[in-house]
């Protein structure tokens, strides 16, 4: 019986012992551990694991309770513990990912659908956010018969993604351009956006959108942002597509959306194809934009990054924008240049 | 008393209640409650009141109750106003009775 002995605590993975009960508990559950968890709690009935959850960044994860158990109230004190753990860091729009089968015992806790494919629904803590992001957004929206989409992080603006903007501007009447906005990235959201600005200035049917979180962040595609990336990205690139289906498409009118070929990332690719497959249909297509090459390669970013990273600065003048050039041999780059130089990430 | 930040206090435990509460226009309250349909209003009520007497007048409330009693429902709206309201003294617990 459940009583006044149960203990709420939290788990460290650097702790051996207690890594090891929770991925047990966690494999009679069918769950993996998260390895990106950044806080993980457990309750203890006496000595006994009787359920966990775990919180990274804005997303609840990991959650189970013990079979014998559920149906108590040991749900209700893990999300509350993880919500009140997100609240004192200040992170207060919060996401999860469950089962389909449990979605009404979140909506119970004052969570919301946003989306689920197969069987992975996504939901968030409020029942207006969404729409108030759909509102905000439906105030840049455009008339014209073919209106572009594309979403790019830039890590930093080069010409594969200028000639893929060109493109894009020059087939359609209007191209929203959405920057991923999570800071995952080494190069901050707020420079990724003014490269592209200024990289894009001589195109003015172009628009620029923060992405914000429900457009490739760390909720709704928090494979692009983890070191085990191919976990679940099918799974997670659907449903990040689909969010962009069901409800960015409606609020703009687009019908079309534009992408790099991806010959390198393999976290791109399989979104990629994902996205022919969710997103094509009869009033929407996929446009995959063959990479420029320069010098016998395809440009990418990442190898724009390497070249800052070798030492090689002078070189990217072949691979980016003059824009992007002249902020790189700028006194304001300098910290970013160290920050690059000292990298081991993918991103 | 004005709303900057969205705040919580309170859990969804048993005999407790979760406030949210941030920025709005006039006072909005969004209830989910396990005993909705008997004491669904007379919990709407007591959020209400306990913000006007806190002077609270624009704000949206998102309340998850499991059927807590009035005065935990006072104090939860209380603490969650404060904390939205970046206020840290002097608080005002008349409004708990």
């Amino acid at each position: 019986m459940l009583g006044s002995q149960l203990i709420e605590k939290r788990i460290f993975l650097d702790d051996k012992r207690g890594k090891r009960e929770l991925e047990e508990f966690l494999q009679t559950q069918d769950i993996r551990l998260d390895e990106n968890a950044e806080y993980i709690m457990a309750i203890f009935n006496e000595d006994e694991l009787i359920a966990t959850g775990s919180l990274s960044n804005n997303t609840l994860r990991s959650i189970a309770v013990k079979p014998k158990y559920q149906g108590t109230s040991l749900l209700n004190k893990v999300i509350s513990h993880l919500i009140k753990e997100a609240y004192q860091k200040g992170i207060t729009h919060l996401f999860i990912y469950t089962k389909p089968k449990s979605v009404k015992s979140f909506t119970f806790l004052g969570f919301y659908e946003i989306a689920r494919v197969k069987d992975v629904v996504l939901m968030e803590n409020s029942p207006t956010e969404i729409q108030s992001y759909l509102n905000e957004l439906s105030t840049k929206k455009v008339d014209g018969k073919n209106i572009a989409s594309i979403v790019m992080n830039a890590n930093p603006f080069t010409n594969g993604h200028k000639y893929l903007v060109e493109q894009a501007a020059k087939e359609n009447d209007v191209v929203h351009l959405f920057v991923v906005s999570e800071e995952a990235s080494i190069i901050p959201f707020d420079i990724r956006y003014e490269l592209i600005k200024k990289g894009t200035k001589h195109l003015d049917n172009v628009i620029l959108h923060k992405g914000g979180v429900y457009m490739v962040s760390s909720a709704t595609f928090p494979s692009y942002f983890m070191k085990d990336a191919n976990q679940a990205i099918n799974v997670y690139a659907a449903l990040d597509l689909t969010i962009f289906k069901r409800y960015i498409v409606p609020t703009l009118n687009i019908n079309r959306r534009y992408v790099g070929e991806e010959p390198y990332c393999e976290v791109t690719k399989i979104y990629n194809e994902t996205m022919k497959r969710i997103l094509e249909g009869e009033d929407m297509e996929v446009r995959v934009i063959p990479r420029v090459e320069s010098q016998g390669r395809a440009i990418s970013a990442s190898f724009v990054r390497r070249l800052i990273k070798e030492h090689e600065l002078e070189r990217i003048k072949d691979f980016v924008p003059s824009t992007t050039y002249e902020f790189f041999r700028s006194k304001e780059a300098e910290d970013l240049i160290k920050k690059i130089k000292s990298n081991t990430g993918r991103h | 008393m004005k709303i900057v930040k969205r705040a919580l206090a309170g859990t969804m435990e048993s005999s407790d209640i979760q406030i949210v509460v941030e920025a709005g226009e006039g006072i909005e309250i969004e209830l989910k409650s396990s005993v909705e349909k008997q004491f669904g209003n007379q919990i709407r009520k007591v959020i209400r009141e306990t913000l006007e007497k806190l002077g609270v007048e624009d704000v949206k409330v998102i309340a998850i109750d499991k059927g807590a009693l009035d005065c935990t429902v006072q104090a939860r709206v209380a603490a969650a106003a404060y904390r939205g309201a970046e206020i840290k003294e002097n608080y005002n617990w008349e409004v708990i009775k």
